[in-house]
């Protein structure tokens, strides 16, 4: 399978807007809207792959950089998730991801506020008024049959291990193991199970 | 009817645009952007400032000039929902994405503010604690019209000063002042004042440390 290699449209799509023709669709993998790709920038032969069965669902975001890549694997569901990607997120299969989760793999915007003061300047020269990122990029991994809760955030490097399930609003700042029950801000490991 | 709405929007984006702004650059713009006629007019905008989305859709703000915001900010799909006597202002080189700012009276946000992803930031509690208030609240709130009073809803103002950057699905409430240069982590929610230069994260929001 490769590549749409041109624009399309979705039919009856209310969003003005195309799929990128860098984004590759397996069978059955859904995209209800165009709106999803406002922020998408990729530049990369295959910025976005949704694999067999994929969902993606309304309130969905893909703010990709240019040199971003996501992976979504087979039958795993984005239910209104916003992925800020400047380098790389894989989400494997049947993964579930509720709405307004936000997974980013980089902060983005400096520490050091002088900085940070040149990023800001930088973009309001420009019409798209994207960000230039200087913070680190850490890629993040969502292990398959992972859940995870409405509102949850998860940080830059994250790797979350298979069918980990994270409560609502959870932040998770570091790595959670396999088959465990976490929640909190930040995310601690519950219980585990199996 | 919507379609052609739409198109019309489409159409006077650019020109708009440039009324908003004299930068050049890449010719492609932000979608959605607002046009100047639907900015209210007690609303000061600076130079250069970009807005897009539906930023006043939420407004009730009834005073002459109580809302300003400065120049060369970026407000991406973000919400201004000023009360009718709140008082709102935005310094220069701020950068919002679907922010919520609700301000029932009063919020101060400095220069080179950021607000990440769904941040939510208030100055009131939305209804009062007491029950019996909050009854008259939700029948002054609902959609039947029969002329009762919103009771007294308390509100302290909220000041974000220069430098301050929140990340993602950080939530500020009523009171609370963040210190010049101050790094919210994502997802935490700031109940109690911040320190200039302090690195905050958690639910209380804690000062990690100093940057």
């Amino acid at each position: 399978v490769k590549p749409l290699g041109i624009e399309q449209r979705i039919p009856g799509d209310w969003h003005d807007g195309v799929i990128p023709a860098n984004v590759l669709l397996e069978d059955g993998a859904f995209i209800e809207s165009s709106q999803m790709f406002q922020h998408y920038r990729s530049r990369l032969p295959k910025g976005l792959h949704l694999a067999q069965g994929a969902g993606c669902y309304e309130g969905t975001m893909f703010d990709l950089g240019p040199e971003a890549e996501v992976r979504v694997g087979r039958y795993s569901m984005l239910n209104g998730a916003w992925l800020g990607v400047d380098g790389s997120i894989v989400i494997g299969d049947y993964v579930l991801i509720s709405w307004n989760v936000i997974i980013q793999d980089s902060l983005r915007f400096a520490m050091d506020p002088a900085a940070r003061r040149m990023q800001l300047e930088e973009s309001s020269r420009s019409r798209q008024r994207d960000v230039v990122p200087i913070a680190p990029v850490q890629p993040v991994t969502i292990g398959d049959k992972v859940w995870i809760g409405f509102d949850v955030c998860i940080l830059p490097g994250v790797t979350i291990g298979e069918a980990a399930v994270v409560g609502a609003k959870s932040v998770v700042t570091a790595d959670l193991p396999p088959y465990c029950i976490a929640a909190g801000n930040p995310a601690r490991v519950i219980r585990s199970y199996k | 009817v919507k379609l052609e709405a739409k198109a019309a929007l489409t159409a006077g984006t650019q020109a708009d645009f440039d009324t908003l702004s004299d930068m050049t650059g890449p010719e492609q713009s932000l979608p959605e952007l607002v046009l100047p006629a639907d900015i209210p007019g007690n609303v000061i905008v600076g130079t250069g400032t970009v807005l897009t989305g539906r930023p006043f859709r939420r407004f009730r703000s009834v005073e002459p000039d109580s809302v300003s915001i400065g120049a060369h900010c970026t407000l991406d799909h973000s919400t201004l929902a000023v009360g009718e006597r709140g008082r709102l202002s935005i310094g220069d080189h701020c950068y919002f994405t679907s922010a919520v700012v609700l301000c029932e009276e009063e919020v101060r946000i400095g220069n080179y503010v950021v607000f990440g992803w769904n941040t939510t930031l208030s100055d009131s509690d939305f209804h009062p604690l007491d029950p019996a208030q909050r009854v008259q609240d939700a029948i002054a709130l609902s959609p039947i019209p029969g002329g009762v009073a919103r009771p007294p809803i308390s509100a302290k103002p909220v000041v974000i000063e220069d430098d301050v950057w929140l990340g993602a699905a950080v939530v500020v409430l009523k009171g609370v002042t963040i210190g010049a240069g101050s790094w919210i982590e994502p997802g935490s929610v700031v109940t109690s004042n911040v320190p200039p230069r302090s690195r905050v994260a958690g639910n209380p929001g804690r000062v990690l440390g100093t940057l």
